[in-house]
């Protein structure tokens, strides 16, 4: 049934693909909360109108475009300005057993620590600190040996320059 | 660019919680997407939570039972992961009165439990997410009861989840009353009771009302929040 087969059911389709959708669009988002809004949008759109006699592989391509949809319209609900999308390259073919996950959280991965390694060291430790060792301001602070005020600035100058990294890069 | 909208979103996706829509700008989108992708990266955090992906599941099970599906039929000899809420998704209207029979703790006096085991969301057309309580004063096992001028219902915290549901009796409309202690809402209309998650406990009546609508319900900004249409006070 997983692979290149077809699924019996819906419930078949929702197990088999729910970890790659949520994973998906929480490297788009960043958040718990919206990611797993978004991830129930797409369920809940995609599912009702699904053919189950489509192969896995349509029946994934169709989750993805609805995926696509679901996102832009989210950006353009809160922000007004499309912050991430679906690219021709993100796909739910990934196994979520997988050790390096979904292609979008690998890709994820990939980038953020590609642009951490390009930082000034700085830059590089308080960001290192606060994004991914879930460090408060005053823990950032601390193992900085910086005042919080400091810590406060030099994430805010760390970030944009990250930022220009990775618009370069892009 | 807009510091300030910048510098709350990105403080949000730090906390893990909902980030504040704003109107934003190129400069702002590219730190957005910046830290969205630092965020994303942090170890442990991309996988849903079990919790989720069993409730989806049941919603999803609540929004397509009206479609002739395979999983109508449980069927035997299929690893199942939690064989009792399986029971309750996979059972279509013909099958609930042998499943709900078997999954209800309570029994229901008498009469036939017609459709009581299937869920039904309130899903307004031009709803809008209304705040009925502090995060912090729904703490775990408490139950509120709200009044939106739109809807009326109850919002309780049991085993970290917020689950709400509409406060009308599903027979003739009487206003349900919280029994705190019993964990129970009971109609005063004709002895009937619901669970605080909707279910049908306990009625007299010769055709069983269905389950109490549930009302979608999340938390956001440090308050518990129903997606609920606007009331007449606006």
């Amino acid at each position: 049934m997983v692979g290149d087969g077809f699924y019996p059911d819906w419930e078949a389709v929702y197990r088999d693909n729910v970890d790659r959708v949520y994973r998906l669009m929480f490297a788009k988002v960043g958040n718990r909360p919206d990611a797993e809004d978004l991830t129930a949008e797409v369920f809940l759109t995609a599912l009702r109108p699904l053919r189950v006699s489509a192969s896995a592989a349509e029946v994934r391509a169709y989750l993805l475009t609805t995926a696509r949809t679901v996102l832009a319209g989210y950006w353009r609900r809160t922000l007004g300005h499309e912050v991430t999308r679906l690219r021709d390259d993100d796909s739910l073919e990934a196994a979520p057993a997988d050790a390096a996950a979904t292609a979008a959280s690998a890709d994820a991965l990939g980038r953020a620590s590609v642009v951490l390694a390009e930082l000034p060291e700085h830059y590089r430790r308080i960001l290192q600190l606060r994004f991914l060792d879930s460090c408060s301001l005053r823990e950032a602070a601390a193992a900085m040996g910086v005042s919080v005020a400091y810590a406060k600035v030099l994430q805010h100058r760390a970030l944009r320059r990250a930022a220009q990294l990775l618009e370069a890069g892009r | 660019m807009s510091a300030r909208g910048t510098r709350r979103f990105i403080a949000d996706l730090l906390h893990g919680r909902r980030p504040r829509p704003f109107s934003a700008d190129d400069a702002d989108a590219a730190q957005l997407r910046a830290a969205i992708t630092l965020r994303s990266a942090r170890p442990g955090s991309a996988a849903p939570r079990t919790e989720f992906v069993t409730d989806l599941h049941q919603r999803l099970a609540a929004e397509l039972t009206g479609e002739p599906t395979a999983a109508a039929q449980a069927r035997p000899g299929r690893p199942v992961h939690n064989s009792r809420r399986r029971l309750v998704q996979a059972t279509s209207i013909a099958a609930a009165a042998a499943a709900v029979g078997a999954v209800v703790d309570h029994a229901v006096t008498k009469g036939v439990p017609a459709e009581s085991g299937r869920d039904q969301t309130l899903n307004p057309t031009t709803g809008q997410w209304r705040t009925v309580s502090a995060s912090a004063d729904l703490t775990e096992g408490a139950v509120q009861a709200f009044d939106l001028g739109s809807v009326i219902g109850f919002v309780a915290r049991t085993g970290g989840q917020l689950r709400a549901v509409s406060g009308v009796c599903t027979h003739l409309g009487c206003r349900l009353a919280l029994d705190a202690a019993a964990s129970r809402l009971d109609c005063p209309c004709h002895r009937t009771s619901f669970a605080l998650n909707g279910q049908l406990l306990t009625h007299q009546l010769p055709v069983a009302p269905p389950a109490l609508p549930h009302l979608q319900v999340r938390e956001a900004h440090g308050a518990v929040q129903i997606y609920a249409p606007p009331g007449p006070a606006g």
